[in-house]
């Protein structure tokens, strides 16, 4: 090899170990900057907010339902987004669906048998309305009339008692079949195959069916009673096993709603034309088409009119988008809430009970009670989600009115407060190290697993790291790391097996439609992952289903000791509330995303086209 | 010449079977599985449990794999939790949207390539040479699923000259001429998006290949036999050039799976890649395991098919 080339060969050389160097430099760079940047983001944030209160926006200050402007045409067509990141499945019965998009896909052309109130009770105003006897048991459904299938057959009582008997039957593929219907007289005997009928359920005429129930529990006027019908008459000759494949199912499934489907792209979209035999009355728009919007392109459909309205909103493009002047946005409190638990126990596989055990490391009721006051979270809904999450004070969200006890403000943000009860309790700094010991004088070190997800994920998790250093308490990532949705569900405890290592925990719960929180906090439930009982907590929950709260007012005051109880005790303590926002076209009329809201048909618009942005 | 091939072909099962084997491993260790997104207070433990078991998730490894094996060899590739239908059923709705998207952008890469990579080639050094080389070394830079989003806002929503999302516009019959240019219209954007990324290898390859064989003896044979400058660019010098390039095909196929994964999801394009990232996510494992072995499949068969052509263009690669 000439001179010259052996430069150029160690030139590339020195050109190949630069890069090597760098590229080990920037990985230590960008761990170091994400650490400060989010830091630094969050400051960012507070200064904007500082600058202007504008920057906070409140769940008050939005109606669930639409504004009417100008006036509308005869006819029409309507556009609408279904905001997610996949195609939706197609399982597109109510008897079989499992993901929130199929439910927005059926909304359109299928309806409930019953309706509800802004209580989620159920009222007489849907297609069909009901009766109970004095034992609360027997409950008799009367059909109306005019209510028929799209393909023009009378819905009858046959087809709600074949719901039943398709969800209890032991070939059923979906994950309905629970509590509710095991409630059902016969029906446990049934889905065993001792019996060939359900004895609990009756058709007595063709519009008139009965339900008799074991327990009476007012939990069944919210929710308790399967609201669905399926056409018997398309699906008999369907073996169960089957029938969530089939093209009645999936590709030309009827319902009785105010549309029909016309045609179906597998996954990503659906056209409905009007029924023009619905039973509330005239259908007013001709068609309505829907489509699969991803959340990163959302904005864009919006402000173009490509969609009239999308079924969910990412909130946290909401601070940039609020001033898009072609939507009205609709907002209402979310069934949901954020919480921070603590592990008190451990479940029993056995038993299937949770074994609550008073050696656990956050088994003293102050040092939980400590770390909620040690919390912002007002703070937190502000920085974080611009004033769309706020502080929780029970267990019970707003989006229950009726229950959620106002009154009750919780464990209140109070630091100086937090540091007197740990100093009362015997949680000193021992050794000098600014960290407080336990009351045996030995370290305390509290491991917290928190989902990864989203980009405040990991700046929250640290928040609240960093407000429990303040009073004295070492609190770790446990690992290190936030933890991916199946791993952090799978250590919490999903399938009874809690790992010891996780000493708290934040997670989230949407809430049903019946306030009941048994299925969360029951001694016998799966899902209470802080493994706690106690008796009173058991008489409370028990009292909430008697048959003595079909009285709102005892209801009531049941549930407001239990939201107490729950803020005494602490086995959880729920740190903010959520809303949801839907932006809505000018155009459009009548929408609403309000619970009691089942007037589809009355849906119209002012224009041919959707408006666009300016 | 065909010993070769079946010779390649006996190496490629065992592969295959190793990778299925693999595939089934990895997918179990995953922590959940397709029932553990239901964390629901409004679904019943004990029905997800009962689930479970009809669904043999409980078994131990081997069990599974071996019902799924057995199931797969007979065209049977299970049940999709999620979707609640058969996989090959699934699968084959998907494969027919990917598919076609492969094909129209393999076709635009190579539409944009070889021009450009002639032009650089035998120009090279001149003004319009820099401007390849400098598009590809952005191509390069660029990844795609930015690159992707940027083609979307400007031509879908700002100019609006494509649709934004979905594979074909809603309402119409499928099989009429409308439905077969819906389709066309919509594959369109992101197979440009992905082609104007992938096609930067095929042109700096095609531009040093040429670049190269310019000054082989053989050229200057031609050159000195008197041929004409076109001639000896299209007959001797391209022809030798692009062989290469065909012996590259097998491994595009293979770098194609890669890219649809991110461009199906920008554009709402149900193909296979989107439907790989959705089961991964919801550990619809029968799905992922389907569609990881396709993909191995796939990428298996573009190498054997470049070693295919590779041997028939160059003799003394031929495994012995």
């Amino acid at each position: 090899m000439t001179k010259a080339s052996w430069s150029k060969a160690l030139f590339a050389l020195m050109l190949v170990l630069l890069l090597a160097l760098a590229a080990c430099n920037s990985g230590g760079d960008s761990e170091e900057s994400k650490g400060s940047d989010s830091e630094g983001s969050s400051e960012k944030d507070g200064d904007k907010e500082k600058e202007s209160e504008d920057g906070l926006y409140s769940i008050d200050d939005f109606n669930a339902a639409k504004t009417n402007e100008g006036d509308a045409i005869e006819g029409g067509e309507l556009n609408f987004g279904l905001v997610s990141d996949t195609a939706f499945e197609g399982t597109l019965n109510w008897n079989f669906y499992s993901g929130a998009p199929d439910a927005e896909v059926i909304n359109w052309f299928d309806e409930p048998m019953l309706y509800n109130d802004e209580n989620f009770l159920y009222t007489n105003d849907g297609p069909a309305s009901y009766v109970v006897d004095d034992s609360g048991k027997v409950f008799t459904f009367t059909i109306k009339d005019n209510v028929n299938w799209h393909d023009g057959e009378p819905v009858k009582a046959e087809d709600w008692a074949y719901s039943f008997e398709v969800i209890g039957d032991a070939a059923y593929t979906g994950v309905r079949y629970g509590s509710d219907f095991t409630n059902i007289e016969g029906m446990e005997e049934y889905h065993a195959g001792e019996a060939d009928s359900i004895s609990g359920i009756e058709v007595v005429d063709e519009k008139t069916l009965k339900i008799t129930f074991k327990e009476s529990t007012p939990s069944l006027l919210t929710g308790g009673i399967w609201p669905y019908a399926m056409p018997k008459h398309i699906f008999k000759d369907i073996a169960v096993a089957d029938m969530a494949e089939s093209p009645e199912v999936r590709e030309n499934p009827i319902g009785m709603g105010p549309f029909k489907v016309d045609s179906l792209v597998p996954g990503e979209s659906v056209t409905y034309v009007k029924n023009e035999d619905y039973w509330q009355g005239e259908v007013n728009l001709d068609k309505v088409t829907l489509k699969v919007i991803n959340p990163s392109t959302v904005v864009q459909a919006l402000e173009t009119g490509e969609v009239d309205l999308v079924d969910s909103f990412p909130v946290d493009q909401f601070p940039d988008n609020a001033d898009m002047s072609n939507v009205e946005f609709l907002g209402m409190t979310d069934l949901a809430y954020t919480y921070i638990g603590f592990k008190l126990g451990t479940w029993d596989k056995e038993a299937k009970e949770v074994k609550p055990d008073d050696s656990m490391k956050m088994a003293d009721v102050n040092l939980r009670k400590a770390m909620w006051h040690a919390v912002d979270n007002n703070a937190v809904g502000e920085k974080f989600y611009n004033g769309l999450r706020w502080n929780a004070t029970t267990l019970i969200p707003p989006s229950h009115p009726e229950f959620h006890d106002a009154e009750n403000p919780g464990v209140e943000y109070d630091p100086e407060k937090a540091k007197q009860i740990l100093d009362e309790a015997g949680y000193e700094d021992v050794d000098g190290d600014g960290m407080r010991e336990n009351p045996e004088g030995e370290e305390l070190v509290i491991n917290f697993a928190s989902m990864s997800g989203g980009d405040t994920a990991e700046p929250l998790a640290n928040y609240y790291i960093q407000s429990w250093e303040q009073v004295g308490l070492n609190v770790q990532l446990l690992d290190g790391r936030l933890q991916e949705f199946n791993t952090f569900y799978d250590r919490v405890g999903q399938s009874g097996d809690d790992d010891p290592a996780v000493d708290i925990f934040q997670g989230a719960w949407s809430v049903g439609y019946d306030v009941n929180p048994d299925g969360l906090y029951g001694r016998d439930a799966l899902f209470n992952f802080p493994r706690y009982a106690s008796e009173e907590n058991d008489k409370l929950l028990e009292a909430g289903v008697s048959a003595d709260s079909f009285d709102v007012e005892k209801r009531k005051k049941v549930y407001n000791e239990w939201q107490q109880l729950m803020v005494d005790e602490i086995p959880v303590f729920p740190t903010l509330y959520r809303s949801v926002l839907v932006p809505v076209n000018n155009r459009v009329q009548n929408y609403s995303i309000a619970v009691d809201w089942f007037d589809r048909y009355n849906l119209a618009v002012t224009a041919e086209e959707a408006p666009t942005a300016e | 010449m065909w010993k070769f091939i079946v010779r390649r072909l006996f190496i490629t099962l065992p592969q295959v079977i190793l990778l299925s084997v693999l595939i089934f491993l990895m997918a179990q260790m995953m922590p959940g599985d397709a029932l553990s997104g239901l964390i629901d207070p409004n679904i019943d433990p004990a029905a997800i449990e009962q689930q479970r078991e009809n669904l043999g998730l409980n078994n131990p490894w081997y069990v599974q794999y071996t019902d799924w094996i057995t199931g797969a060899l007979q065209g049977d590739l299970g049940q999709s939790f999620r979707y609640k239908m058969p996989v090959t059923e699934l699968v084959e709705q998907r494969l027919i949207n990917t598919f076609w998207l492969s094909v129209a952008t393999l076709l635009i890469t190579y539409i944009i390539a070889i021009p450009l990579g002639i032009t650089s080639g035998r120009y090279n050094d001149s003004w319009a040479d820099q401007m390849i080389t400098g598009y590809t070394y952005i191509g390069f830079a660029t990844p795609l699923f930015i690159f992707a989003l940027v083609m979307l806002w400007v031509f879908g929503y700002q100019l609006g000259w494509f649709p934004t999302g979905g594979s074909v516009a809603p309402g119409l019959e499928p099989g009429s001429f409308d439905y077969v240019l819906s389709k066309l219209q919509h594959l369109l954007l992101p197979a440009i998006s992905m082609a104007l990324i992938t096609t930067v290898n095929t042109v700096q390859y095609l531009r040093s290949e040429i670049i190269d064989t310019k000054q082989k003896d053989f050229i200057i044979t031609a050159r000195a036999k008197g041929a004409s400058e076109s001639r000896v660019y299209n007959r001797h010098i391209l022809r030798n050039s692009l062989l290469p390039i065909a012996a590259f095909f097998g491994f595009e196929i293979t770098g194609l799976i890669g890219g649809t994964v991110f461009v199906e999801n920008i554009f709402g394009y149900p193909g296979m890649g989107d439907l790989f990232i959705q089961s991964i996510l919801l550990r619809d494992y029968s799905v992922v395991t389907a569609v990881v072995l396709l993909f191995g499949i796939a990428s298996i068969l573009g190498a054997l098919i470049s070693d295919i052509i590779l041997s028939l263009v160059d003799p003394r690669i031929r495994i012995k």
